[in-house]
């Protein structure tokens, strides 16, 4: 998932990566970095969106201009290649960062590769389970920590009740200063109900 | 119909059938060896699904009676209900004529009972090894529908292709001609089914862990077991 | 009546596909690839990279080789144990190899294991996992030890410890439990053997014996046949027949030696 705050934009995502009922991976980073302050979220298959993330990593270094690229140039490469492959690729992709135009920009290519601006958005397999949460909690212009506490709770609840998603949370927080992320373990989450006191 | 149109015909209208399927393959082997005065079954005891072994020790031969050992292999839930409904029956014809039942009787007994499940049959290959009313040993080996008869030797399970070529060779001494051919004494007939197995074993994924001989002789049953390769 | 068919004017011809899906239902497939069905495992500890395999490779349910290698060469640096159709781990292997080198000579530099992932991954993705290849690429260059799984789809990880194959999850089982950050050299070996034997005996798909292959700094030891936890059991006879067993219909004798003229002056 990724929020707009004040100042720019906090992207959060867990670190599962399934094969089937196997995980693969259980620290992975899905927070992939496309350019010193553009970022991007993968959801869908790990071969598809690593490969479309390289390629507009890629095409955002080639391409020289007399200031960094933007998150909106970023985000329309993404939308192109979703868009024109939306055959062969399983890909979701939400793409954020911060640029001098715009500040904190969160543009969503979801599976067919439509692209859509919006000032928080959520994707992936467990994202259906936090929609309620999201569209409730959701506040405009919110601090850096009221922002980062509002992601890590909502990846945290789609974790807990989707079976694709889990292990730890990776966050990072993207502004005209630069990247930071942070990195909380399972075991370092908030906890929400989790069953106890079931009526037997 | 021209080729083309056979082809397409083919292609398109086929139903995909899936759902329930009642059976699996739970590998392993086993072998029996039919001599002047004795009879050996051997078989593995490694129970498999894909490529997970569901136990290392799950035997597949057993003693029907004194004169007899069954083995049975493929599907090993038919093959232990099978083995159940044969007790059972051997059970009654015992109190019934107050006599043990002859492998006679029993392959017969072996046979009605698989094919009284003609359409839905016990998916297993059997092999009844023993002493016959003269003291000779025999074998039996079935189909899953109940076709038996009587052979000298013969190989059952996902090893069989390896090694009744081999038993073929060593016990009933085909492709080959030279004058002194041996007898089959039982030590040879063990170390037959010994070698049988490791070297199956070596080969076949399905077959390892531990090998069990049954020797039967006029005067009883014995069981020798031997480790297998693990891997 | 169906009108007689086209004449393709260029392009692929896919006549072929067609037959062999209708022989494919007729029961008439075409023969199964080697596969290898594997235990392959990468580790991290103190000093480098440790790379281990098992030996066995399997045609269907039939062990096609006891003591196959499945640690690849990629370049000095780097290694890549391989699990899938075998044809295609050697292939990428050989292919990406011989690009490094030719990278290698044209730069004058050290392979880098980031490069051989980029280039693995990228061919196995446009091969939309048709080329069946799960690889561990391990190595030691200019940024320290690292360690990469790439999946036969092209999606690959970086991570401490990975394995791979039928037998993974097995080994897995062995590395979650026992690894921890910068293991001594010894005790890294004895994990990724107890890895690899966890494979051995617990997947029907791997089997026979341990490969090994240490990578460090400047430094490579391969220990091929590290462990061999399953030697043959000696057989109770020998079944050597005497001279003259086999029957035969017929017999000729073929002079394969002419002689023509005089021998050839050599001196």
């Amino acid at each position: 998932m990724a929020v707009e705050y004040q100042g720019g934009v906090v992207i959060g995502a867990d670190s599962r990566t399934t094969l089937g009922a196997y995980v693969a991976n259980r620290v992975t980073d899905k927070l992939t970095p496309l350019h010193d302050k553009i970022y991007c979220c993968r959801s869908g298959s790990a071969a598809d969106t690593q490969f479309i993330a390289e390629l507009v990593r890629y095409y955002l270094q080639i391409v020289q201009h007399n200031e960094p690229p933007s998150v909106q140039t970023a985000a329309a490469l993404f939308h192109e290649l979703c868009y024109q492959n939306k055959d062969h690729l399983l890909a979701g992709i939400i793409c954020a960062g911060w640029d001098k135009h715009n500040g904190g920009t969160i543009y969503t290519i979801p599976l067919g590769g439509s692209i859509h601006r919006q000032p928080f958005t959520i994707g992936g397999s467990g994202s259906s389970f936090i929609y309620g949460y999201c569209d409730a909690n959701y506040r405009k212009n919110m601090t850096q920590e009221e922002t980062v506490e509002f992601v890590k709770n909502a990846v945290t609840l789609a974790m807990s009740r989707d079976g694709s998603s889990g292990g730890c949370v990776r966050i990072a927080i993207i502004n005209e200063d630069g990247v930071k992320k942070h990195f909380f373990p399972g075991n370092q989450l908030p906890v929400f109900y989790e069953g106890e006191d079931t009526v037997s | 119909m021209n080729p083309v149109d056979f082809y397409n015909e083919t292609l398109t209208s086929v139903p995909t059938e899936h759902g329930f399927y009642p059976y699996e393959s739970n590998g392993g082997t086993a072998l029996a060896i039919a001599g002047e005065d004795f009879c050996v079954v051997a078989s593995d005891t490694r129970q498999s699904n894909g490529y997970l072994i569901n136990a290392r020790y799950a035997p597949k031969a057993f003693k029907m009676s004194e004169k007899a050992v069954l083995a049975n292999s493929v599907f090993a839930a038919d093959g232990n209900a099978l083995v159940r409904r044969l007790t059972q029956r051997i059970q009654w014809y015992k109190h019934s004529h107050e006599k043990e039942i002859s492998i006679t009787a029993l392959a017969q007994l072996v046979s009605n009972t698989l094919y009284y499940k003609r359409f839905f049959p016990f998916y297993t290959q059997v092999l009844l090894g023993g002493i016959d009313e003269s003291g000779a040993g025999v074998v039996y080996s079935f189909d899953p529908v109940g076709s038996y008869g009587l052979e000298v030797c013969r190989a059952n399970g996902t090893a069989s292709a390896l090694i009744q070529p081999f038993l073929d060779n060593q016990v009933e001494f085909k492709n080959v001609q030279f004058d002194d051919k041996p007898r089959m004494t039982l030590d040879r007939a063990i170390c037959i089914a010994k070698d049988a197995f490791t070297s199956a074993t070596e080969r076949d994924i399905y077959t390892g862990d531990h090998l069990e001989i049954f020797i039967i002789k006029q005067d009883g049953i014995t069981i020798e077991s031997y480790p297998l390769k693990k891997d | 009546m169906r009108a007689k068919a086209e004449i393709p004017k260029g392009g692929f011809n896919f006549d072929n596909y067609r037959r062999n899906v209708f022989l494919e239902k007729q029961g008439l497939g075409l023969p199964k690839a080697i596969k290898t069905g594997t235990t392959i495992i990468g580790i991290h500890f103190k000093d480098g990279i440790i790379l281990g395999a098992d030996t066995r490779s399997t045609n269907d349910t039939i062990v096609a080789n006891k003591n196959c290698k499945k640690i690849h060469y990629l370049a000095p640096n780097m290694y890549c144990a391989g699990a899938g159709t075998a044809a295609d781990t050697e292939q990428s292997n050989a292919l990406i190899s011989s690009q490094l080198e030719l990278h290698r000579l044209a730069t004058g530099r050290q392979s880098r294991v980031i490069t051989a992932v980029a280039m693995l991954k990228q061919m196995l993705f446009r091969y939309q996992g048709h080329v069946s290849a799960a690889l561990i690429i391990g190595g030691y260059d200019i940024s320290g030890p690292s360690l990469y799984n790439v999946h036969p789809h092209g999606s690959s990880d970086k991570l401490p410890f990975v394995a791979m194959g039928s037998g993974s999850l097995a080994a897995m089982a062995i590395l979650e439990s026992r690894w921890t950050k910068d293991l001594e050299r010894d005790d890294a070996i004895e994990l990724a053997k107890d890895a690899i034997e966890a494979g051995i005996f617990n997947d029907l798909g791997s089997g026979s014996n341990v490969d090994i292959n240490i990578i460090e700094k400047d430094k490579v030891e391969i220990l091929k046949n590290y462990a061999k936890p399953n030697e043959r059991a000696v057989k109770e006879q020998s079944y050597k027949y005497k001279r003259g067993a086999t029957a035969y219909l017929k017999e000729y004798v073929r002079e394969f030696i002419v002689t023509e003229g005089d021998a050839m002056d050599i001196s």
